[in-house]
């Protein structure tokens, strides 16, 4: 039997760790390499200059913009999609005796809240741009249509509305995987918990917080991680909607768009692999964080 | 907490969608403000869309100055030439065989590493996991330039195979993170059981323990799907030859025209044609795809 | 599952074997031998570049608003002189990220069409030492003409622009004039007056308000476009000595008068409501079509606007461009003084593995003959001289035309641009927040100095001087 296991196990991760090490740790490794040299991406010559990519990365405004930028989309896009997603996943369940049997019509919402997700990001986001136009847009268009006009805005185009404009596009896009996806675990908590819940007296949020959310928390952290992981991204969505891209003046700019115009447009491929170190790492200490919390408290909880 | 073991197509029973009772009067009452909410996030999420489609039937000049009525002549030359200028067809074809290739492969791999690190102890283990789940956090452009040599050098550079096993190297991290809590929480007597009959490991694995996975691997089969399907800087770097372009590149390339030549209704015909046919195929599939995500929540 | 194995493994070999060439690859690649040995021949007459005429050739376009037809028309001229030669054409998009792993690796292709947004950053390249010097393609005979050299067959400013520390690198193919773009028939219509001074202007703008029309609107989502008349007007005012301070990042450049007076002209274009609304937030192609339905007035464009307008404009229309009015009475240079450049870079690079046929081609594209039919095809100048004689011009076309002569030696362009991409962006970043009455003349000079100050001391910038 032991020899069947190490066999098996060879054969089950050698081939993926093959193609790991090939594709994604060399390149990154090498990249790791380039973030300390002032390799410009056009030619074969790199010179090694230590620390000092690093170092100019506090004093750059632009990246600075992208940092804060980035940790707001990081707080305020999971909390907010998964809020949206549980509050709608429960509401498909209120239909029915004991709180947890499917509106009517849940099928249909299910199918079209996902519609989104189906869609590429830069489809997405090409799609909110027209949205967002301030003169033709279908936002402004329904605001003056409901009779608040007062309301109507140049989303994009305001510093303050702006980040919010791009945070609420990457929550649109997100929440109907959600929905699907809580309303999945949320079908899979025994009936009896509920029917208990409710003859104990307890009330719909009652409910909610004390069987529906310790039991789907195992999905909720994994929604934070995927979503954590999209909300540092966002490079596609700002890079087509925004002015600029980054703008009006840094407002919607983002690390990964940073990184590219280095990368691409100013031949600054080492400093822009400095910035990717440092995101990397960043990501790495908050998903290592949000992990371990999520750990402890499930093992609290059983 | 019953798992059926043996019968892998069995597949759970969905959820009822209604009650069969008739509706007492209190609770159409109570579920009033429910489907208001329900229904306004519906529209929140169909209008952008259906407007897009309604958009590609009409002229340019009714999209500038009119966007918000109905076409007067519904323009079918505008698909015509959205399918004919960015060969939407042909980058379906090609999009469908490389993510097809791909999650088939990440599929794999993905759950073969997460079931062997989920459930063998051996030393380096813990290394290996965290090895793959850190490469999740990494940006993926700055990787493009060396990879293209990596890809160059094994001559797989423009390639199906190519993109197809880089597509499943960018996956498998994901997939291993996911299935890895999830083959944890398999009960470990059927496998016991199994082993106990004589299976091999890999006759465990691929009889008993896979199909009690089924349900995980459909949810991250759906997160690799949409991911990779969604692919753009990869095929951009690593996919030059316009024949063998996939679709997300011929929507760039039809959108970048569009911002020369103002061709708003091709561009809308284009974003409705690389569109349907995924809502369609979403909309066939849907049960069996919450059937699978709804059992994968039964542990 | 065998198969899958069988090509994984097969994969783990040969990588295993390529890891180490990698890391040579990205950042050590050898360039000893000369990757255009064997691709040259006998230099005559007829064949002044020295084509060897059956070596392949790979051209990429980029395929922008011009398309790529005109390319593929001096190909053909190409393969009917050397029968042959086999032709890779590539027409894209993003130029920059298809080619920037080739340069790296040492395999260019033989010429590049380095345009579009997604292009790479030519002083980088140059820097870098990937691109050709160009100077025997410019001395050798025209293609149509053998009589005089290629570089005397070139618009004024040509050579110019594509030259870094005093050597050709790049060869321009359009001819590009920056002014305010307006509709005859509207202006006829409504008996308005082109204005030639800035107080004209604002007197103007204020008839046009009460009217009805908005009397400007700019592609606000890219605030480089309501830049070009700002800094055109400073240059009118401080003359070439402000164009040429800037440009070398000389001290206070940026808080020279004419910049700030023209800030301010802006600043109170703005202020007293002569912009459209909402066109801070609309892109290039909504905005222009704001401006073509006759929902404002004046578009600030460079010459490409009319063919990129081509569909949505109404019949009728008669787009015209005017120069920049004037600021002052005692300005340096005249009112009709306009901004030009040439763009559509096209460059050799230096490890080509045909750099003959490479500039043969460019000797064969900048003809007369093609650029004529260039021309008439995009509807835009070519930047070789007299390529527009003998055609019948589109109304913006030949106003076009007209400013170039009426300009005369007066025309001027700002290298910063290509110099200090990051420079660009700041100078983009301030004048949206100046039209949008976030900020004032003075903080954006403030600000705008301070990018430039911070580019002249960072040593890792490379320098260029004019």
């Amino acid at each position: 039997m032991r020899h069947g296991r190490w066999r098996f196990l060879a054969g089950a991760l050698i081939p993926a760790l093959v193609l790991h090490v090939v594709f994604v740790l060399s390149p990154y490794a090498q990249a790791f390499y380039l973030s300390l040299t002032d390799w410009t991406g056009v030619a074969g010559e790199a010179h090694f200059v230590g620390a000092d990519n690093y170092r100019r990365l506090a004093g750059d405004s632009l990246f600075v913009d992208a940092v804060r930028n980035n940790a707001l989309l990081l707080v305020v896009v999971p909390l907010v999609t998964i809020a949206i997603g549980l509050f709608l996943a429960s509401m498909l369940h209120l239909g029915g005796r004991g709180g947890r049997r499917a509106v009517a019509g849940s099928g249909a919402y299910q199918i079209i809240y996902f519609f989104p997700q189906l869609l590429s990001l830069v489809v997405v986001a090409v799609l909110w741009s027209f949205v967002y136009n301030p003169n033709t847009g279908l936002l402004n268009g329904a605001l003056r249509a409901l009779g608040l006009g007062g309301m109507a805005a140049s989303w994009l185009a305001s510093p303050s509305l702006a980040l919010p404009a791009v945070m609420a596009v990457l929550v649109w896009s997100s929440v109907g995987f959600y929905v699907v996806l809580f309303s999945a675990a949320i079908d899979g908590i025994p009936v009896e918990l509920f029917e208990a819940a409710v003859l104990d007296g307890a009330g719909g949020w009652a409910t909610f917080r004390n069987v529906t959310l310790p039991l789907v928390r195992d999905t909720v952290q994994v929604a934070f991680v995927y979503l954590g992981i999209a909300a540092l991204d966002a490079f596609a969505v700002v890079q087509v909607m925004t002015v600029g891209p980054g703008g009006p003046d840094g407002a919607t700019e983002v690390i990964g768009l940073s990184l590219y115009r280095n990368a691409f447009q100013y031949g600054k491929f080492g400093y822009a692999s400095a910035m990717g170190v440092a995101l990397f790492f960043a990501t790495l200490t908050l998903a290592v964080f949000a992990l371990r919390g999520g750990r402890r408290s499930t093992v609290e909880a059983s | 907490m019953t798992l059926s073991v043996s019968p892998p197509r069995s597949s759970p029973s969905p959820p009822a969608p209604a009650d069969d009772r008739p509706a007492r009067a209190p609770r159409s009452v109570r579920t009033l403000p429910v489907h208001v909410a329900m229904l306004a996030w519906s529209v929140v999420t169909a209008l952008p869309l259906l407007w897009a489609v309604v958009s590609s039937f009409k002229t340019d000049d009714e999209i500038l100055n009119h966007p918000w009525s109905l076409p007067s002549t519904p323009q079918p030359g505008n698909w015509a030439r959205a399918w004919t200028e960015a060969s939407i067809g042909r980058y379906f074809f090609n999009s469908l065989v490389v993510v097809g290739g791909a999650l088939a492969l990440t599929m794999l791999l993905g759950s073969l590493v997460a079931y062997a690190l989920a459930r063998y102890e051996f030393r380096g283990n813990r290394i290996i996991y965290y090895t793959f789940v850190a490469a999740m956090f990494f940006p993926v452009f700055l990787a493009l330039v060396p990879l293209f040599f990596v890809v160059q050098q094994l001559g797989l550079l423009g390639t199906y195979q190519g993109l197809i096993l880089v597509y499943a190297a960018y996956a498998v991290p994901f997939t291993v993170f996911f299935l890895h809590a999830f083959f944890r929480s398999l009960p470990a007597e059927v496998a016991e059981a199994a082993f106990l009959d004589g299976c091999s490991h890999g006759a465990v694995f691929f009889r008993v323990m896979l199909p009690m996975a089924r349900p995980g691997l459909v949810a991250v089969g759906i997160f690799n799907f949409l991911g990779l399907w969604n692919q753009y800087l990869l095929p951009l770097v690593l996919n030059p030859d316009p024949d063998r372009y996939v679709l997300a590149q011929g929507l760039a390339a039809l959108s970048v025209s569009q911002g020369y030549r103002s061709d708003w209704s091709g561009l809308f015909a284009g974003l409705t044609i690389a569109m349907l046919p995924v809502l369609i195929a979403y909309v066939a599939f849907q049960r069996h795809i919450r059937a699978g995500m709804t059992a994968g929540a039964v542990k | 599952m065998s198969p899958t194995r069988r090509t994984l493994i097969r994969t783990a070999l040969t990588a295993g074997a390529a890891v180490p060439l990698l890391s040579a690859c990205v950042t050590g690649g050898s360039d000893d031998d000369d990757p255009a040995a064997g691709n040259t021949g006998a230099k005559s007459a007829d064949n002044p570049l020295g084509v060897k005429a059956d070596a392949p050739l790979e051209v990429v376009i980029f395929k922008g608003g011009y398309g790529d037809e005109y390319a593929k028309h001096a190909e053909t001229l190409y393969t009917q002189k050397y029968a042959g030669a086999k032709i890779d054409h590539k027409g894209l998009q993003k130029v920059g990220v298809a080619l920037q792993p080739r340069f790296v690796a040492n395999t260019p292709p033989d010429v590049v069409d380095n345009t579009g947004a997604d292009r790479l950053d030519i002083a980088v390249l140059v820097g870098a030492k990937q691109v050709s010097d160009l100077t025997t393609l410019l001395d050798a005979p025209a293609f149509d003409d053998p009589s005089k050299k290629l570089r005397d067959t070139l618009l004024p400013g040509v050579v110019d622009d594509g030259t870094f520390d005093k050597v050709p690198r790049t060869l321009n193919f359009t001819y590009t004039v920056w002014g305010l773009w307006y509709s005859k028939k509207l202006f006829a219509a409504k008996g308005w007056a082109y204005p030639k001074t800035w107080d004209d202007m604002l007197a103007l703008c204020a008839t046009i308000k009460a009217a009805g029309i908005a009397p400007w609107t700019y592609q606000g989502k890219y605030p480089e476009y309501i830049n070009d008349p700002l800094l055109s007007m400073a240059a009118k005012t401080g003359g070439l000595e402000l164009v040429k301070a800037v440009d070398n990042l000389e001290p206070n450049a940026w808080k020279a008068p004419g910049l700030v007076s023209a800030a301010e002209a802006f600043a109170e274009l703005a202020a007293k409501g002569y912009i459209m609304g909402g066109s801070e937030a609309l892109s290039h192609t909504e905005a222009q079509a704001a401006w073509c339905q006759g929902k404002a007035a004046f578009i600030p464009c460079g010459s490409w606007l009319e063919s990129e307008q081509k569909g949505v404009t109404p019949d009728g229309f008669d787009m015209v461009m005017g120069p920049v009015p004037s600021r002052t009475a005692s300005d340096r240079l005249k009112q009709t003084a306009v901004q030009a450049a040439s763009s559509e870079s096209f460059l050799v690079p230096a490890k080509a593995k045909n750099p003959a046929g490479g500039m043969e081609y460019l000797r064969i594209l900048f003809s007369k003959q093609s650029a004529k039919a260039f021309a008439e095809s995009a509807g835009t100048l070519p930047a070789v001289a007299g390529a527009t004689d003998g055609l019948t011009l589109s109304s913006g076309l030949s106003s076009v035309r007209d400013a170039v002569q009426a300009a005369g030696p007066e025309t001027f362009t700002y290298r910063f641009r290509t110099w200090y991409a990051p420079l660009a962006k700041a100078v983009d970043d301030a004048t949206g927040e100046l039209v949008n009455k976030r900020i004032t003349a003075a903080q954006w000079s403030e600000r705008i100095q301070k990018a430039a100050d911070g580019i002249a001391k960072d040593s890792s910038v490379q320098k260029y001087t004019r």
